[in-house]
């Protein structure tokens, strides 16, 4: 691989992951947050290829960990998305007020 | 080189799409071909196993569900995030890219990696737990659907 090539990777990996991340503070509702959060696993799938240079197989190894891990964390998600909205009728993060710190 | 560049300047490009749309459904779609991209340059690299997983697990199953629950809830957000701040991104990250151009953290050579060799009995018994692992999330989250529906 090339430095180039490299560069290139985590550039667009660090310029997806921003998007997402701005997308995610600028949500009002839980579905534009769960899209965010898909976003920013894609940055974090895009910033493993480097890896697989130096080690293929551990590399594979943390490819399959990320994936299924994101994959269930977006579940329950989604799981939960549906059960606020069956309590709360709908889905703003202004109705989420259990949990989190005040500043 | 060039073929790469185009991928990622495509991907950054659907990933602003997410940004920018109005409609969460577009958004989610802006997404999804966001997520294929990112699973094309995979291919670009002679990795197809993990094109696999990424474009049949994440976007084949999540990305989906999460498009047809953004055409469930089409919201139109009030208002989105200054486009200010795309000028201290741009620039970290061309201060990112020329620290790694610069810094010669590359290996040289193709990458040596191979399907056969990685299904070994260690690795399986990971794919087991990791399995076991969302059946139990499912299931959780099931009861967790039955409770509520009880309660309602």
């Amino acid at each position: 691989m090339q430095a180039i090539d490299l560069s290139i990777i985590y550039v667009t990996s660090f310029a997806i992951l921003l998007v997402g991340y701005l997308t995610a503070i600028s949500s009002k509702d839980l579905i534009r947050l769960l899209i965010a959060l898909e976003l920013m696993f894609g940055a974090v799938f895009l910033s493993l290829i480097p890896l697989f240079y130096a080690l293929p197989d551990p590399a594979f190894g943390i490819a399959i960990l990320t994936i299924f891990t994101s994959s269930g964390e977006l579940l329950v998600l989604i799981a939960a998305i549906v059960t606020l909205d069956r309590q709360k009728r709908n889905v703003y993060t202004s109705s989420v007020t259990i949990g989190g710190d005040k500043i | 080189m060039l073929l790469l560049s185009a991928l990622a300047g495509v991907a950054v490009l659907f990933s602003l799409g997410v940004l920018l749309s109005k409609d969460n459904f577009y958004s989610s779609l802006f997404m999804a071909v966001t997520l294929v991209i990112v699973a094309s340059v995979y291919a670009f690299f002679d990795l197809q196993p993990v094109f696999v997983l990424i474009v049949f697990i994440f976007v084949g199953a999540i990305g989906i569900v999460t498009v047809a629950l953004a055409a469930t809830y089409r919201f139109a957000p009030e208002r989105q995030v200054s486009v200010l701040w795309a000028l201290p991104v741009i620039i970290t990250a061309l201060i990112l890219g020329f620290s790694v151009y610069t810094t010669q953290l590359a290996y040289a050579g193709e990458i040596q990696f191979a399907l056969g060799e990685f299904i070994t009995p260690e690795y399986l018994l990971l794919i087991l737990f990791l399995t076991s692992l969302i059946i139990l999330l499912m299931l959780s989250v099931l009861k967790m659907g039955v409770e509520e529906g009880g309660r309602s």
